[in-house]
C-alpha cells in the first residue's frame, strides 16, 4: 500500500523526531506494563497468601435456621421447630469424599472433625480449635510436618500437636501430658507429640491437630464428620466448583472467596486503581501521538497542497497519518513492552536480607498483549484528527502558503 | 475541431465580513490543442485565480469551464479530484517536491499515489521524463540535493507524468536565476512542439510570454 510507504518514509526521514516519539510511547507503555506487572504480582503474592495455607473450598452441613411462619393472626408468630436432637454431621462423607476426588480440579481432599476444647494444664486452661484429620493428611491443608520445632508429626491413638505460642502459654514440651476437655464434656488426657511454630498466629495460638480416631469418642461423632476440605489445583475455579458441589452433595460449599471478603474487595480497589493510572498512561500515548501528528501535519501543508493539486485523495492523505500514528504506536508499543519486562524482571531479583522479593512483581503479567492492541489501536484512533486536518486541507490555500 | 479548454462567462468574488472584491469579471477564454500561451496581467489582474480555475483548484463563483469538450464546473470534488489527476499537469513558482523522495519518485508520485503503489512502469516512465528534462543522472538523489532550476524541471516532468492534456503553470521561472529560467522555458517549449502538450503560463515577464505561441491578457479581470 503505497499510503503506508509514505507513511512510513516520512517517519524514517526524520530519525530523530520519530526516536523521540516512540520514546514518549514507550516510556508510557513501560509505566503501564511495570503498574500491571506489580498489581498482578500483589495480586498473586496475596491469594498464594490465603490459598496456601487454607481449603479452597469447604463442604459444611446445611446450618439449620428458625424460620418464622406465615400467620393469620398479625398478634401471633408461627416459629418453625429446628431439630436439635441430632448433630449437624457428614453422615456419608466417603461418598462425598469419592465424588469430589472425581472432579479433575481437585488436588486433595481432607475429612475432618472440627470442634472446639479446652487444653487444661494444672490450673491453666486455654482453649483451643480442634482440627482432627487422618494421619496421612496431616499435611493436606496446611503444611504442618515441615513446622514440627518440638517432637514430631505423628498422629493417633492419644497424641495431639499443638501450636508453639499454646505450648508456651500452658508450658508445655513435646512428650508430656495435658488434659483435652471437649465442648461435648469428655475429658481425656493426651500427649503433646509434636509443637509447630508456622508463623500464623491463629494456628500456631490456637489450633490442635488430633487424628479423625482419636476425635470420634471425644466429640461423640462415631461415623460422620463435621467438614470436608479441598485443595484445588487452580484456586481461582474455587466459586465455580463450590456451585457444583453444592448442587451435587446439598452440602453448604464455601469457596475461599468466600471467607475472605476482604482481599476480594482490596484486590478489586487495587485493580481498578491500576486501571486508572493505566488510562492515564495510555492518554498521555495518545495526546502525544494526535499532538506530534498534526505539528507534523501543519509542517507538511505545502506537500499535502500539492499531492492535493496533482490529484491524490483526501483519504490517501488521511491514511498516510493514519498509518503514521499506527507505526508510531506499534513500535513505541512494542518497545515499551521490551524496557517495562526488562525492568520488572530486574526488579524481581531484587531481594530483602530475608530472601523474600523487594516488590512483589511478576514480571510475565504485564498485560503485554492487552497494552500492544490498546496502544497500537489507540494510537491510530489518535491520528485520525490530524488525518482528517491534512486530508480537508484546501490546495490552493496550502500551496500558497 | 473541439477547443481544449472553453470558459464562458467566468466570475469569481470573495467576501471578506460585508467587502465583497470581484476578482474575475466574465472571462471568456479559449484554448486549442497544442498550444502554448502566456497568461498576462499585472499583480491583481486575477490571472493566478483564472489558473486556479482552469485547474479546478477553485470554483467560479459563475459561468462555465469545458475541458476537451467536458463541463467540469459542475464536478463534485471527488471528481474534479480524479480529473485534476488524470488530465491536468502542475506547475507553480515554487517547485513544491516532497523532499524525502528521490526525483523519479516525486515524478512518479501522481500515478503512484492514485493506484496506490509504485510500479516498476511507472519508474521507468519516470525515468524517461527526467532523462528529457536532462536529469536522467539525477533520478536518485533526493529533492533537497538539486538545484533550483533542477527541482523546476523535475516539477515539470511531475506534471507530465500522468500525460495530461493541458500543464498549468503560475509563474514557473518566478524563482529562478536567469540561465535556470531561460533552460526552463526552452524546456517547455520543446515539450509543447515535440510532444503537443498544452501549456497555459501565468507571467507577468515579458520574456516568458516572448517564448509564447500566443498571450492573453488580464486587467482588472477582463480580458483585454
Amino acid at each position: 500500500m503505497f499510503a503506508f510507504a509514505v507513511a512510513r518514509r516520512y517517519l524514517f526521514s526524520n530519525p530523530a523526531q520519530t526516536a523521540l516519539l516512540i520514546t514518549g510511547v514507550a516510556l508510557a507503555v513501560s509505566a503501564f506494563v511495570f503498574i500491571t506487572a506489580l498489581i498482578e504480582g500483589l495480586a498473586i503474592r496475596l491469594t498464594n497468601d490465603v490459598t496456601a495455607n487454607s481449603a479452597h473450598i469447604s463442604l459444611e452441613p446445611e446450618i439449620r435456621v428458625a424460620q418464622v411462619l406465615p400467620s393469620d393472626d398479625a398478634d401471633t408468630e408461627a416459629v418453625a421447630l429446628v431439630s436439635t436432637l441430632q448433630r449437624s454431621q457428614i453422615r456419608n462423607w466417603s461418598a462425598t469424599v469419592d465424588l469430589i476426588l472425581s472432579q479433575p480440579q481437585v488436588s486433595v481432599v481432607s475429612p475432618q472433625i472440627s470442634g472446639n476444647a479446652f487444653l487444661v494444664k494444672g490450673q491453666a486452661v486455654a482453649p483451643v480449635a480442634v482440627t482432627a484429620v487422618e494421619p496421612a493428611g496431616l499435611d493436606a491443608i496446611s503444611p504442618i510436618s515441615t513446622e514440627i520445632v518440638s517432637g514430631e508429626a505423628n498422629l493417633g491413638g492419644d497424641r495431639i500437636l499443638i501450636g508453639a505460642q499454646l505450648a508456651e502459654r500452658l508450658g508445655l514440651l513435646a512428650g508430656q501430658p495435658v488434659l483435652f476437655r471437649t465442648d461435648r464434656g469428655v475429658d481425656r488426657l493426651l500427649t503433646v507429640r509434636g509443637i509447630f511454630r508456622t508463623g500464623l498466629q491463629s494456628l500456631d495460638e490456637r489450633v490442635a491437630f488430633l487424628s479423625i480416631q482419636t476425635a470420634r469418642p471425644l466429640f461423640l461423632l462415631p461415623e460422620g464428620v463435621t467438614n470436608i476440605e479441598v485443595k484445588l489445583v487452580e484456586p481461582g475455579e474455587a466459586r465455580a466448583l463450590a456451585a457444583f458441589l453444592e448442587d451435587a452433595t446439598g452440602l453448604q460449599a464455601i469457596p475461599w472467596q468466600a471467607r475472605n471478603e476482604t482481599l476480594e474487595e482490596a484486590l478489586a480497589a487495587q485493580g481498578q486503581t491500576g486501571t486508572l493510572i493505566q488510562m492515564f498512561s495510555l492518554i498521555s500515548v495518545l495526546i502525544g501521538i494526535a499532538s506530534a501528528l498534526m505539528l507534523s501535519a501543519n509542517r507538511r501543508r505545502s506537500e499535502i497542497g500539492i499531492m492535493r493539486a496533482f490529484g491524490l485523495s483526501g483519504r490517501f492523505i488521511g491514511e498516510v497519518f493514519v498509518f503514521q500514528g499506527l507505526l508510531v504506536g506499534f513500535m513505541g508499543a512494542a518497545a515499551g513492552c521490551l524496557v517495562g519486562y526488562a525492568f520488572c524482571s530486574w526488579l524481581a531479583t531484587l531481594t530483602r536480607p530475608d530472601g523474600t522479593m523487594m516488590l512483589p512483581i511478576a514480571p510475565t503479567e504485564g498485560g503485554y498483549l492487552a497494552v500492544m492492541i490498546l496502544t497500537t489501536l489507540g494510537a491510530t484512533l489518535a491520528s485520525l484528527l490530524p488525518a482528517r486536518a491534512a486530508a480537508r486541507l484546501d490546495p490552493l490555500e496550502a500551496i500558497q502558503q | 475541431m473541439i477547443p481544449l479548454v472553453e470558459a464562458r462567462g467566468i466570475r469569481k468574488s470573495f467576501r471578506n465580513g460585508e467587502e465583497v472584491t470581484e476578482v474575475l469579471r466574465g472571462i471568456d477564454l479559449t484554448l486549442e490543442p497544442g498550444e502554448l500561451v502566456a497568461l498576462m496581467g499585472p499583480s491583481g489582474s486575477g490571472k493566478s485565480t483564472l489558473l486556479s480555475i482552469i485547474g479546478l483548484l477553485l470554483r467560479p463563483t459563475s459561468g462555465q469551464i469545458s475541458i476537451s469538450g467536458e463541463r467540469v464546473d459542475t464536478l463534485s470534488d471527488a471528481e474534479r479530484t480524479r480529473f485534476r489527476n488524470r488530465r491536468l499537469g502542475f506547475v507553480f513558482q515554487f517547485h513544491h517536491l516532497l523532499p524525502d523522495f528521490t526525483a523519479s519518485e516525486n515524478v512518479a508520485f501522481p500515478e503512484s499515489g492514485a493506484a496506490g503503489g509504485q510500479s516498476a512502469a511507472m519508474l521507468s516512465r519516470a525515468h524517461e521524463l527526467l532523462e528529457r528534462v536532462g536529469l536522467s543522472d539525477r533520478a536518485d538523489f533526493r529533492a533537497t540535493r538539486l538545484s533550483g532550476g533542477q527541482k523546476q524541471r523535475v516539477a515539470i516532468a511531475r506534471a507530465l507524468m500522468n500525460k495530461p492534456n493541458l500543464v498549468l503553470a503560475d509563474e514557473p521561472t518566478g524563482n529562478l536565476d536567469r540561465k535556470s529560467a531561460e533552460q526552463v522555458l526552452e524546456l517547455m517549449r520543446e515539450i509543447n512542439r515535440d510532444e503537443k502538450s498544452t501549456f497555459l503560463i501565468c507571467t507577468h515577464d515579458e520574456h516568458v510570454a516572448a517564448h509564447c505561441s500566443r498571450r492573453i491578457t488580464l486587467v482588472d479581470g477582463r480580458v483585454m
